[in-house]
């Protein structure tokens, strides 16, 4: 009896055992993705920026303007993608609509992102489902939004969707916010020649005609995230943001006009939405990475100990269970 | 021999078990029938 047990206890110590591996190693890396279908959106605010009226073409400050930025999941795009890529692929249709204090939209740039479901990395399907920013084909070479699962303390390639250019997004060190542990990263656009967004707020004003008076239009910024490593999710954001106009007849003799000048943040509601949200979804992912995997060795350690034991129990002369399995045999002198 | 087999059916059903999970995943969804935002949400 002792010995049977002790063959069923081998058994699950080394399916435990066997698990733990599995699950980091194996079935990680293959379940933790980002779902095709997601939903988001986020709020950020800059207070007091320097905004550009485009009536009387003079930069002012104003109290507030608003970000609204969407992701959508675009589940029909992605099943298309994957059949070429051979890969689970997310596309996600974006927005960023820009109000200003007067609640009127300032700008709006639409985009599409898409990426590796597991890894982040960017895909570049052609035709229909390419990716696009304000409608004109991009090629990103970098993430976007979002970092990979298990974040390294490393610095990333980041796409900038207004310059449209990849850069360095650096990892500046590990701080704590709101009780999360995070990373902070860092990246500085430097001033760059820029496309006009194809909506403008004013009607009769386009990028064609502004493109004909000889003004262009440039762009710095100066963009921080604080990443929770686990998940790759930033749970907050910031961005020193500085647009203008310059050169060209367009601005009657000056050699620029700021469009955009400001200091934008997450606003306090969705600073802790967003925190809620990466603390549950971080769960799974340390259960995966984690929780599981050490569970399961322990345990098969302690079984496999349980089951040797029992064994060496069976063993023992002189108890009536561990009586030996064939008939002794008579010694020859 | 017995320990052998023993160990042997723990790793094959564990190999079975993560590789039918990691093959199973999970289901894509369908894309949410909300819009992209053009107005300022009073919250999230």
């Amino acid at each position: 009896m002792r010995r049977k047990a002790s063959l069923i206890l081998l058994a699950l110590a080394v399916f435990c055992t066997a698990m733990s591996p599995l699950m980091r190693w194996y079935a990680f890396p293959r379940l933790a993705k980002i779902p095709a279908g997601q939903y988001q959106n986020a709020v950020l605010e800059a207070k007091n920026p320097t905004l550009l009226d485009y009536g009387s073409m003079q930069s002012k400050k104003v109290p507030k303007v608003t970000v609204v930025q969407t992701l959508k999941g675009n589940v029909e795009a992605s099943e298309q993608v994957e059949k070429s890529a051979g890969r689970d692929v997310v596309v996600w249709d974006s927005l960023s609509y820009i109000v200003g204090p007067d609640g009127k939209m300032v700008s709006q740039v639409p985009e599409r992102y898409v990426f590796d479901a597991h890894s982040q990395a960017p895909v570049h399907p052609t035709g229909k489902y390419a990716e696009t920013v304000d409608g004109d084909k991009v090629r990103r070479d970098g993430i976007e939004f979002k970092w990979p699962f298990l974040t390294e303390k490393r610095d990333y390639e980041y796409y900038d969707a207004q310059a449209r250019v990849t850069r360095p997004i650096h990892y500046k060190g590990t701080r704590t916010f709101r009780g999360l542990k995070v990373y902070y990263f860092e990246q500085t656009i430097p001033w760059m020649k820029v496309p006009l967004p194809k909506t403008m707020p004013v009607k009769g004003i386009t990028p064609e005609s502004v493109a004909k008076t000889g003004t262009t239009r440039w762009y710095t910024t100066v963009r921080k995230f604080w990443v929770e490593p686990v998940t790759g999710a930033p749970v907050y954001g910031e961005e020193i943001q500085h647009n203008e106009l310059r050169g060209g007849t367009l601005l009657g003799g000056r050699d620029k006009v700021t469009v955009f000048a400001g200091h934008v943040k997450m606003r306090e509601d969705y600073i802790r939405s967003t925190v809620d949200l990466v603390k549950s979804n971080r769960v799974l992912v340390v259960l995966l990475t984690s929780t599981l995997p050490w569970g399961f060795l322990i345990l098969g350690l302690l079984l496999l100990a349980l089951s040797l034991w029992l064994e060496a129990r069976s063993r023992r002369p002189g108890e009536p269970e561990a009586a030996p399995e064939h008939e002794p045999q008579p010694v020859s002198a | 021999m017995r320990a052998l087999i023993a160990a042997a059916t723990g790793l094959a059903v564990a190999l079975a078990l993560v590789i039918t999970i990691s093959a199973i995943g999970s289901p894509p969804g369908e894309t949410s029938p909300k819009p992209l935002l053009t107005t300022v949400p009073k919250h999230p």
